[in-house]
């Protein structure tokens, strides 16, 4: 194994030394350690090139892939933002939609969960009808994607 | 003496701290310019790796995109071309993961599609250079002959001068696998490295 790192860093000066003074003495070891140093004394010597072509083709593909992340980090901000602005308006119109049920719930002389529920259905239903007619239509597509396959 | 160390380690640890700022921000010029300077090691070793190389060439650029992409990872505290290799490396797994539900085995081992390109070395005399050859071709046939990952240790020990701290960090291999596979790889070469001397 001392043979095979030797040279390394990884070897001590102590090991290096020990090694020398075996590599003397042992026949079989002192073949290994030659043969060993003809193996990586080819190896270095075996160039292996990338071409011209192969390396700007991978800056052109790592431009594209760089552009593409770009618009897309882009187009997160643009989402993150509205995301952000959404959530700040509903918090702010549902306080004063709040206060404007209980104003007309008072002035009406409704009960409270009366009112409640009317702004409740006010809030919500405007979302399930959206989100019912989108569901309709998205499974209209479907069905109309899987006839004209069929 | 030590001065002069000291300065080289400092500027290298700059250089790798740079280089993390800019894949950071996905610098393209950055990119080009590693690209262009880790091009042969990188290409070499996944030629030696994966034994084919139209397979090696198509890794390089899929390592170059996952740089861009997780460049983000790198903190710039370990050598650049370590964590470079330790991304192609993985590649190179996770390509034959999708093959067969093993890591390095069977990588190269494709017969006849394991060619290493042996071109004709340096200006020296017609003998040196036809002995040369001859022996790179009987240690590129040896190489053609060991396993991936005895490839791969030999390739990152002896070729690129990684500690075998770097090999075991790029390849996620324990430091004594790391020994014995170049141990192993060696001692695998020998009967070609003895049919080149005959």
């Amino acid at each position: 194994m001392l043979i095979a790192l030797s040279g390394a860093e990884d070897v001590s000066h102590a090991e290096q030394s020990w090694l020398a003074a075996h590599l003397e003495s042992c026949g079989p070891c002192r073949e290994f350690a030659e043969n060993s140093r003809e193996a990586v004394r080819s190896l270095r010597a075996i160039p292996i090139t990338a071409g011209g072509s192969l390396v700007s083709t991978t800056q052109m593909r790592v431009r594209q892939r760089a552009q593409e992340l770009q618009r897309r980090q882009e187009w997160l901000r643009v989402v993150w933002v509205c995301c952000s602005a959404v959530t700040l308006s509903t918090a702010f119109t549902t306080a004063i939609l709040w206060r404007g049920f209980a104003w007309i719930g008072q002035h009406a002389r409704l009960s409270a969960p009366v009112w409640e529920v009317g702004f409740m259905v006010f809030c919500f239903v405007p979302a399930i009808l959206s989100g019912v007619v989108l569901l309709a239509r998205g499974t209209h597509v479907v069905n109309h994607n899987g006839s004209s396959q069929e | 003496m030590n001065a002069i160390a000291c300065n080289i380690v400092s500027a290298m640890a700059d250089e790798n701290t740079e280089i993390a700022r800019g894949l950071r921000r996905r610098d393209p010029d950055l990119l080009d310019r590693l690209i262009e300077k880790y091009q042969h090691r990188l290409l070499r070793y996944l030629v030696y790796l994966t034994g084919r190389r139209e397979l090696a060439e198509d890794f390089f650029q899929e390592t170059w995109i996952r740089v861009l992409e997780r460049g983000g990872q790198y903190d710039g505290r370990h050598e650049f071309s370590t964590w470079l290799f330790s991304i192609a490396h993985h590649l190179v797994i996770d390509h034959m993961r999708r093959r067969q539900p093993a890591s390095l085995d069977g990588v190269g081992d494709d017969g006849d599609a394991v060619q290493f390109d042996v071109p004709a070395t340096g200006q020296r005399s017609a003998f040196d250079v036809t002995m040369q050859r001859e022996q790179n071709e009987q240690i590129s046939a040896g190489m053609r002959h060991l396993a991936a990952e005895y490839r791969e240790a030999l390739v990152l020990r002896f070729q690129e001068g990684m500690s075998l701290e770097e090999i075991a960090q790029a390849t996620g291999a324990p430091l004594g696998t790391v020994k014995s596979r170049i141990y192993r790889g060696l001692s695998a070469l020998e009967p070609w490295v003895k049919g080149a001397q005959l």
